[in-house]
């Protein structure tokens, strides 16, 4: 299991995930993040940064956006 | 295991035997040559759209664009040190920003470029090298503003011309001398930056822009000439590189060419924050076509342009250019061949990891200078070819061995002593240097296990090779992701965990099988090929069950002779791409066969085998220890070649089950 620190790119609220760029990652995003549904929709905006656990290093699917913070 | 010539065979099973190794130095990464660049010419023309192309006779013709909307073309009819690379001749006007294209095939050369009028596609032929150039010709009349152009020529005079109006791309081709109608291509992107073409085979093409939601790519796509694609038919687009949108990158300017196997570059032009516009190259791996889409990771090339760099070869060069710059690297292969100067070898094979070290005499300082003569084949990342052998009746044989590349190397000087050692490490080492620039990730359903792993390897510049793999290694389709800064080899590794197969580096080829546990023996130890030493052990299992838990599917591996002895130990995998049963039951079985394999202990020391890899099964007749014929699979092994003091010609196996 590792954290990573990303930047919110963009959120679906409707699916709750979303798409982040990770920290290394300058032009690339890793789309379909699960958020963890204790933060407020409104809390996941572009631009914000957030920290993503990643519970299968391998697997971005079994992943969940923990935080969200400026 | 390496197939022997009969007279090697026999030679290293008797008592008595002369060894061989014969190691290679050549200047090459993966199999594949490390062009090395000398810049010949460094003028003060501007950057803007250029092409260049070298005909049959080994001259270099060069055209661009200049500010004034001038086409200016350039022939250099041998090319090298000194040559004027500034002197250039305007040819025609057009628009300050129109797109060039060149080909040539022996004699004939064709410049491509549009009129003022921004829509007509000339062309002016040449018979004669680029020496001259006939009237221009009308080509083609565009719908919209050419904004991309490439060309290439087959050596029966059948060209084809393809560029872009808007998001679409047109092709255009000549057929016994005459020029067809414009056809629209069959894909759709949302725009294009850029159009590369080179004839081989079928007409291969590179295409920058962007996809439908405005993601920056590099896509490959292929205009068949009957080989790999149907006659005038386009492929799909392959994507080679992509920046999302909003990034703030996008590729432009490639080209493309084939001096020893298809070479391209691309434009990676970035506008944040210290914004940068410069080339990318790249390759595709040894054995790879066009089709196959492996290419290696880019490689930034050391210029800050937009318009890229062109691509050409012949005369025995490879050639780059720009409008101010003009490169060249020899693709003539030199070899530097070391088997006489070694005075010891040692080499260790282990899973994900094999390395050399060679000790080369120096007493009369042979290697102190690595600038001279062949000797400047020894640099960094350069290949060493080690092949284990004998003497036999008919001569020195070798097997052809394993393929490490130069990780470093040491003078020892002492008193009355002085040596050169060589350390290399194998294709491991070259997939360990290969870090994730960016996020790559695969959505569950979208590549199988092994197109991951070719992906994988082909951007370390490694090949991929499937002898006998496992059903989960096509059938799994993983949620996957390499994160940036992770190395190829974690990311291997994490692969191999969720199938059964292990992966053998043969040189530049990783190659991949499912170790069978019947799998029969292919060498036998301790009745014709002698055993030296040997120490056999039996090792409890780490693990004699295994609980599987993926997005539903909860199953268990046992191994109940295992349990019967020590009791359960027990591991839990947690996997949420496994949502079927049979797959969470392959991936616990799998587990517990790779321990099992781990069950067995021990090695034996011989004469060496120069066939022996590693996992092979081979079979170990040892009556001290009640061994007879017994199988056993080879999980490392160590060469040890010494002819400094007492000679030494053996190979330590490290035994483990099958």
């Amino acid at each position: 299991m590792t954290v990573r620190r990303g930047e919110i790119k963009s959120f679906d609220s409707g699916s709750y995930v979303a798409t982040v760029r990770l920290a290394g990652s300058l032009a690339v995003w890793l789309s379909g993040l699960p958020v963890a549904r204790n933060i407020a929709a409104g809390e996941v905006q572009a631009g914000r940064s957030c920290a993503v656990i990643f519970f299968d290093d391998a697997n971005p699917q079994d992943a969940v956006i923990v935080a969200v913070y400026t | 295991m390496r197939t022997l010539t009969a007279d090697l065979l026999a030679a290293q099973k008797k008592a008595t035997a002369v060894p061989y190794v014969r190691v290679q130095i050549r200047e090459r990464i993966g199999d594949v040559a490390r062009l090395t660049w000398e810049r010949l010419y460094s003028g003060e023309e501007v950057d803007r759209p250029h092409a260049a192309t070298a005909p049959g006779d080994g001259s270099l013709v060069r055209v661009r664009v200049d500010a004034a909307g001038q086409l200016l073309v350039q022939r250099v009819a041998t090319p090298g040190p000194g040559s004027d690379f500034g002197s250039w001749t305007a040819l025609a006007s057009v628009p300050s920003t129109s797109p060039v294209a060149l080909t040539a095939a022996g004699a004939a050369v064709l410049l491509f470029y549009v009129d003022t009028d921004g829509v007509t596609i000339r062309l002016r032929e040449s018979g004669d090298y680029g020496q001259s150039f006939g009237s221009p010709a009308t080509v083609a009349t565009a719908s919209g503003a050419v904004t991309s152009l490439a060309a290439a020529m087959k050596g029966d005079g059948t060209a084809l011309v393809i560029y872009s109006a808007g998001a679409t791309v047109y092709r255009v081709k000549r057929s016994g001398g005459a020029w067809g109608s414009p056809a629209a291509w069959s894909n759709s992107i949302a725009g294009v930056t850029g159009l590369a073409c080179y004839y081989s085979i079928d007409f291969n093409v590179i295409v920058t822009g962007s996809d439908g939601v405005g993601a920056a790519k590099v896509w490959t796509a292929i205009y068949g000439d009957g080989f790999n694609q149907p006659v005038d038919a386009w492929s799909l687009l392959m994507e080679l590189s992509r920046a999302d949108a909003g990034s703030n990158v996008t590729f432009r300017a490639p080209f493309l060419d084939r001096p020893d196997l298809f070479r391209l570059s691309f434009v990676e032009k970035y506008t944040g924050n210290q914004a940068y516009a410069r080339p990318l190259w790249s390759h595709v791996s040894r054995f790879g076509d066009f089709a196959t889409n492996t290419w290696r990771e880019p490689v930034p090339f050391d210029l800050a342009c937009e318009h890229g760099v062109a691509m050409a070869h012949g005369g025995g060069h490879a050639w780059l250019s720009a409008p101010n710059g003009v490169w060249r690297a020899s693709t003539a292969g030199s070899v530097l061949d070391l088997s006489d100067d070694i005075l010891e070898l040692r080499e260790d094979i282990a899973p994900f990891d094999g390395r050399v070290r060679i000790t080369l005499r120096n007493d009369d300082g042979r290697y102190s200078d690595l600038t001279a003569g062949d000797n400047r084949l020894i640099g960094p990342s350069c290949q060493v070819d080690v092949s284990p052998g004998y003497v036999t009746d008919l001569g020195a044989r070798i097997s052809i061995g394993p393929r490490y590349w130069i990780e470093g190397w040491e003078y020892d000087c002492r008193p009355g002593a002085s040596t050169f050692v060589l350390l290399a490490r194998d294709g491991w080492w070259l997939l360990r240097h290969w870090r994730a620039r960016r996020e790559y990730a695969w959505s569950a359903g979208e590549s199988s296990i092994f197109q991951i792993l070719s992906f994988l390897l082909s951007r370390a510049g490694l090949e991929c090779g499937f002898l006998n793999g496992s059903d989960a290694l096509t059938a799994l389709k993983p949620s996957f992701a390499v994160h940036p800064g992770e190395d190829g080899l974690t990311a291997v590794q994490r692969l191999l965990l969720m199938v059964p197969d292990v992966i053998r580096m043969a040189g530049e080829t990783a190659m991949i099988f499912n170790p069978e546990p019947d799998e029969a023996p292919v060498y036998a130890y301790g009745a014709d090929h002698a055993i030296l030493q040997g120490r056999y052990a039996v090792t409890d299992c780490d693990l004699n069950r295994v609980t599987v838990f993926g997005r539903g599917p909860v199953v268990e591996a046992f191994d109940w002779p295992g349990i019967s002895d020590t009791y359960d130990r027990l591991l839990q995998v947690h996997d949420l791409n496994l949502t079927v049963a049979s797959d969470a039951q392959a991936r616990a079985e799998a587990l517990l066969r790779k321990a099992a394999m781990a069950s067995l202990g021990g090695e034996i020391v011989v004469p060496v085998n120069s066939g022996q890899e590693l996992y092979d099964v081979v079979s170990v007749t040892d009556a001290r220890a009640g061994l007879s014929a017994a199988p056993r699979r080879v999980s490392g092994m160590s060469l040890h070649y010494s002819r400094a003091g007492k000679p030494v010609y053996q190979m330590r196996l490290r035994l483990g089950a099958v």
